[in-house]
């Protein structure tokens, strides 16, 4: 017989399992579409004479967008569950319908954005229509689905008293808050600007030069997931995946008063694991100026 | 018939307003540097404010919601089980806040090769670690040094406690946690509250801000006042509304 901590653990690992791969898989549809806080560059390129090939899609900011395409998912999903249709299936038809809302989205708001660039020359490319928004589609289907699975199992195996729908919309504003803070800078500070030099931030004055040609040919979304997925991504479903597994983690495996215990400690580490990494980087990158305030980097 | 002091009780108001103020005070201490940030062009986490601190606050929410349930489900729910509660929605907020800015950082750190620093201050109030001169030209600081890391978790400390007690109050008026309608209603209620709030104190803000040593952190009392109106009116709409469900 197994232990029942085990059972519980396992549950919590698969969650924390789920929420990694929905976390990478949300960065990289914003990475192929270009949403949130670096599309303000590829919104910026055209305007200042910088014509380009990259998806613009900022239907929203990440967490409200993240929370109405899981919010749709898990409703579908409930209605056919309440009709006896299979979890599985349920939960993969649900995910499906959202990432048709996703999709439709995804047309209206690059079409929409684009064609008001009409003034600076910035061309609608059809093609760029049809081969991005089914790659769109497909990573918003993994996200919408891993994060209304693990809703489920949260709501069903592990008590939680919030209605599917409802707890899969919170995720899907978590996740997409996560995916918008952690992958999309590797996106908009190092992919976008891979044509000024490694080791420093943007210079403002160069605001809207994006990168617009690829390694063959002239660069898209797709090649920006390409370059993304090697780190942006993995970090952002690294970050979802801790932030489920530990919070699911301390309450599982302690009661009452333990489990704040048990969250300050992981706070505490990851304090102290930010300043190792601060005081790494200083060490390794040195400053950008002398004490006199002369550039030396 | 339903007691109107029932439906209407002053507290409940009153501490719900005290959960939206909350809120709105975590939100200022939240780095966060906004679209340039993405950039590595500000100091503090790469996205806005409202969305950041939304992500982290109603992160504590669903913690919150999980502990409630355990602790009320028997019908007794004492002030230890209300603390206990709060707590762990306040936890939950710092844990998804915490990671968010670890991982930030990491790629800040690995992925675009910056090194953490503010701009505004010259020594790091907490490790007095020079900073002006690790700023890269033509930028307004990058990543998430040690004070903006730490106001950070006070921000979501603030802002999960906040969202949390309005929880557990809308919870309170009909004290009935295997109600899935009320559970659903409150939880709804607080996450809109939550946004209310957040969205006020982001246009005190007014785009990025690095946590509580930033000069911009000295508006907090306007955004207290305009939270505190805001925050009234949302209870006195919620509470009534939950003590209908009854």
């Amino acid at each position: 017989m197994v232990d029942p901590i085990v059972m519980d653990l396992g549950i919590v690992a698969l969650t924390g399992a789920l929420a990694t791969i929905a976390g990478a898989a949300e960065d990289l549809e914003s990475d192929v579409g270009s949403q949130s806080n670096p599309n303000s560059q590829v919104q910026l390129a055209a305007q200042m004479n910088f014509p380009h090939r990259i998806f613009n899609k900022a239907i929203s900011g990440e967490p409200p967008a993240y929370g109405l395409w899981c919010a749709s998912g898990a409703t579908v999903a409930s209605v056919l569950m309440a009709k006896e249709m299979s979890i599985f299936f349920a939960i993969a038809i649900g995910s499906f319908v959202a990432a048709i809302i996703l999709g439709l989205f995804s047309v209206t708001a690059h079409m929409g954005r684009t064609a008001s660039q009409k003034r600076f020359k910035q061309p609608v490319y059809m093609d760029m229509v049809l081969g991005h928004v089914p790659s769109i589609m497909a990573h918003g289907y993994i996200a919408i689905f891993c994060i209304v699975a693990f809703s489920y199992i949260m709501n069903h195996f592990m008590g939680h008293p919030f209605p599917l729908p409802l707890l899969a919309f919170l995720w899907g504003i978590a996740a997409g808050a996560i995916g918008s803070s952690t992958g999309d800078v590797h996106y908009g500070a190092e992919r976008e600007f891979q044509n000024q030099p490694f080791g420093c931030g943007l210079n403002a004055a160069f605001s809207g030069n994006i990168v617009r040609k690829g390694e063959a040919g002239l660069r898209n979304g797709i090649d920006n997931v390409w370059a993304c997925a090697k780190f942006g991504g993995p970090l952002t479903g690294l970050a979802l995946g801790m932030t489920v597994f530990l919070d699911n983690w301390r309450t599982t495996v302690f009661e009452g008063m333990n489990t704040i215990i048990a969250g300050l400690i992981i706070v505490l580490i990851l304090i102290l694991a930010n300043r190792m990494v601060e005081v790494k980087a200083r060490k390794a990158y040195g400053p950008y100026k002398d004490e006199d305030g002369v550039e030396i980097a | 018939m339903i007691d109107p002091i029932t439906i209407i009780d002053p507290i409940t108001i009153i501490l719900i307003t005290l959960g939206g103020v909350l809120i709105g005070l975590g939100v200022h201490f939240i780095p966060v540097g906004g679209a340039p940030a993405a950039m590595a062009q500000a100091t503090g986490v790469g996205t806005g404010t409202v969305q950041l601190a939304a992500g982290a606050g109603l992160t504590g929410l669903i913690s919150a919601g999980f502990m409630y349930n355990n602790l009320a489900i028997d019908g007794i729910f004492t002030s230890v089980d209300y603390i206990t509660v709060v707590a762990s929605g306040a936890i939950g907020s710092m844990i998804m806040i915490s990671v968010t800015m670890f991982v930030g950082q990491l790629i800040y750190v690995y992925g675009v090769g910056v090194p953490p620093v503010s701009a505004k201050v010259k020594k790091d109030p907490i490790t007095g670690d020079v900073q002006d001169l690790y700023v890269s030209r033509g930028t307004e600081g990058h990543g998430v040094p040690t004070v903006s890391f730490v106001s950070g978790t006070i921000g979501g400390l603030l802002g999960g406690l906040g969202g949390s007690m309005i929880y557990v109050q809308l919870m309170e008026i009909v004290g009935d946690p295997s109600n899935m309608a009320v559970v659903a209603l409150a939880g709804i209620f607080a996450t809109g509250v939550f946004y209310v709030n957040a969205v006020l104190a982001s246009y005190n803000i007014g785009g990025t801000i690095e946590g509580f040593h930033d000069p911009k952190f000295k508006r907090v009392p306007k955004a207290i006042i305009s939270c505190l109106i805001a925050s009234l009116i949302c209870a006195i709409i919620a509470v009534p509304i939950m003590g209908g469900v009854v």
